[in-house]
């Protein structure tokens, strides 16, 4: 008989999402499958909407990564417009997706991950929250907080708004920067290259611990997509997208928001509500790949910043090409985290940072537009159609959750034969299943565009379809 | 640069698209405004309350949270003392209780504010919308006496 195990809900995510393991007849692991179990519908009720409402409509998608949903929305209503934004607006935007960068990260790394990294995978789960780190290393839960108020701040300053700011709008920014916001920024770069060493520093003297998890987290050749820069080096808010395959040659370069849809097609499994991207020349699920930070560091030669450019030496030396186990994730957000800050300080010593001409006007020039970003997660691709009116007849969002769908799928049924054996699990591997996931930092509202609260569910099934066993937590 | 101290820390949470759960954002905004010319009193609102607002709350010397309570029946009106304290069960990652956030200020900044309180209103609806229903629409003028008489003794 064969028996299904399903954890649901999977904690410690952007989202509502479940895991169900098959088992086979002598209880070892066939299949594992990660479910997005939510709806929201964004492309559907954007229809009839004028365009230029569409960033901050979108950015209604996730209270996390909105401002990447701004930038990405706002390209496209540009490339409707037809109109190059002004420098300065560029490099404020390029500032306000860093900022988002970092606090995400933060969240991601201190809220959610360490936990299990700082308190161990089978640590008392009563204690392995927030509170059991600030209680076990409180300098380095202040660190966490203080960088997370650092990103969410900037966003503050520049927006008006740490959630859902409206300072992004077709064409640019709706404000010049304020010399005293500058000055404001500038002085709070010191605390925050402290706090972003001290993270560091921790996660080094930890990750070696972990070489059992590190073998099995979602550790496979894939593809790789990012934006990256023509020199080479990472890039957030513009450049162009480069594929990348499991040795590190690249296939297909200089990808840019227009041709998204040619390269890229979203398939669809009946287990999940959330499609799965893949490139089109190679098929599904060959032409799978993985984005956010793990991608963005394998792709790059250079974090175009001093201090992130010597972590990424360090970093490749991780593996001889690219650096596949999904755990490294982790690694790969502290070292963006600090690129961020770096890259976040040279922006406003840009002399013109403070230009006045921060925004392009014009009407509607095409009716099909699309904008891309890198979102924390991963790259974001948002493409509309437009009538005549410049109402919404169209609109599809390719998120960086669906483009690491296959590798999630992929790195559980890896876990899972790793960890469940005789058709059982001890919680320390129930929360290593949570914890492939979490390395990804799904944003599970965004992929499938929730509701209410998001937590995960585990459910263990037995040959035949019966429920074995269940975790809702 | 010197900071002024916090001498009362108004915090308040809730969404203004549920309905009565914007009762906290709405008397935050009354008390934006009435204590305008005072800078020690400071006015945080949020949908969420966040671990990141340990350190404000550990920087003032009072905090008066403020919230919609779906346990109390619709319109009612409590203030009641807040210690600190980690409640396991539920513990979320974008949301804590004034409880969680004071020993988040305690254990993270070895600060506690000297008085803590947290204003209630009980809601009636919390569904979709930006109207509050009629019961906490009556209790407004009660939780702003409320609101008032607790940061006049606070601050005196």
């Amino acid at each position: 008989m064969t028996q299904t195990i399903t954890i649901d809900p999977v904690t410690r995510l952007e989202g509502h999402g479940k895991i169900t393991i098959q088992l086979d007849s002598q209880g070892q692991v066939e299949d594992a499958h990660f479910h997005v179990t939510q709806v929201r519908g964004f492309e559907r009720f954007s229809q009839g909407r004028p365009y230029y409402e569409m960033p901050s409509l979108m950015a209604r998608i996730c209270g996390i990564c909105p401002v990447s949903h701004l930038i990405a929305s706002a390209k496209a209503c540009e490339a409707i417009m037809s109109v190059r934004i002004p420098h300065t607006a560029a490099q404020l935007r390029r500032m306000l997706n860093l900022a988002q960068m970092v606090q995400s990260h933060a969240l991601s790394f201190f809220y959610l991950a360490s936990p299990d990294l700082l308190l161990g995978m089978e640590s008392d789960p009563v204690a392995r929250n927030i509170f059991g780190v600030v209680a076990a290393k409180p300098q380095l839960g202040r660190a966490g907080i203080a960088l997370r108020r650092f990103g969410q701040h900037i966003i503050e300053l520049l927006g008006k708004k740490r959630i859902h700011p409206g300072w992004v709008v077709p064409g640019g920014v709706t404000e010049p920067l304020e010399p005293a916001k500058r000055d404001e920024i500038l002085a709070m770069i010191p605390e925050a290259y402290a706090n972003i060493g001290l993270a560091l520093a921790a996660y080094k003297q930890i990750a070696d611990s972990f070489k059992p998890e590190i073998e099995v987290f979602a550790n496979f050749p894939s593809n790789y997509l990012s934006l990256i820069n023509e020199d080479e080096s990472i890039e957030f808010t513009d450049g162009a997208l480069r594929l990348i395959g499991p040795q590190g040659g690249v296939i297909e370069d200089g990808i840019n928001a227009a041709r998204y849809t040619e390269v890229i097609g979203e398939a669809v499994e009946n287990y999940s509500f959330t499609k799965f991207a893949y490139y089109k020349p190679l098929g599904y699920p060959s032409g799978s790949y993985r984005v956010g930070p793990l991608a963005r560091l394998n792709i790059v030669e250079s974090m175009g910043t001093p201090l992130a450019d010597q972590e990424l030496v360090q970093f490749k030396q991780l593996a001889k090409g690219p650096v596949e186990s999904s755990f490294h994730y982790h690694h790969a957000r502290l070292i963006e985290v600090l690129h961020g800050i770096e890259k976040i300080e040279q922006i406003l010593t840009d002399p013109l940072i403070l230009d006045k001409h921060v925004r392009a006007i014009a009407g509607v020039n095409r009716l099909e537009g699309a904008g891309q970003a890198e979102a924390p997660r991963g790259t974001l691709n948002h493409h509309y159609k437009v009538d005549e009116n410049g109402l919404i007849t169209w609109a599809n969002l390719v998120i960086a959750t669906g483009q690491n769908n296959n590798a999630m799928n992929k790195g559980v049924l890896q876990a899972a034969k790793e960890y469940v054996n005789d058709g059982k699990f001890t919680p320390g591997a129930l929360n290593r299943l949570e914890a492939v996931i979490r390395t990804f930092d799904p944003c599970l509202s965004c992929s499938t565009h929730a509701f209410g609260q998001m937590p995960l569910v585990l459910t263990l099934l037995s040959p035949d379809g019966e429920i074995v066993d269940q975790v809702i937590r | 640069m010197t900071q002024t101290t916090i001498r009362c820390l108004i915090l308040a949470c809730g969404n203004t698209l549920r309905g009565d759960d914007g009762v906290g954002p709405w008397l935050a905004e009354w008390a934006e405004e009435k204590y305008r010319g005072d800078p020690t009193v400071r006015v945080i609102s949020r949908q969420q309350w966040t671990p990141d607002l340990a350190e404000d709350i550990a920087g003032a010397e009072s905090v008066l949270f403020i919230d919609c309570s779906i346990e109390s029946a619709p319109g009612y009106v409590s203030l009641i003392s807040i210690e600190p304290s980690v409640q396991t069960q539920g513990l979320a990652t974008h949301h804590q209780g004034a409880p969680e956030l004071l020993a988040l200020a305690r254990d993270l900044y070895d600060s506690l504010p000297v008085k803590t309180a947290l204003l209630s209103i009980g809601a009636g609806s919390t569904e979709l919308g930006e109207q509050f229903s009629e019961p906490v629409l009556d209790a407004i003028p009660h939780a702003c006496g409320l609101l008032e008489s607790t940061i006049f003794e606070w601050t005196r």
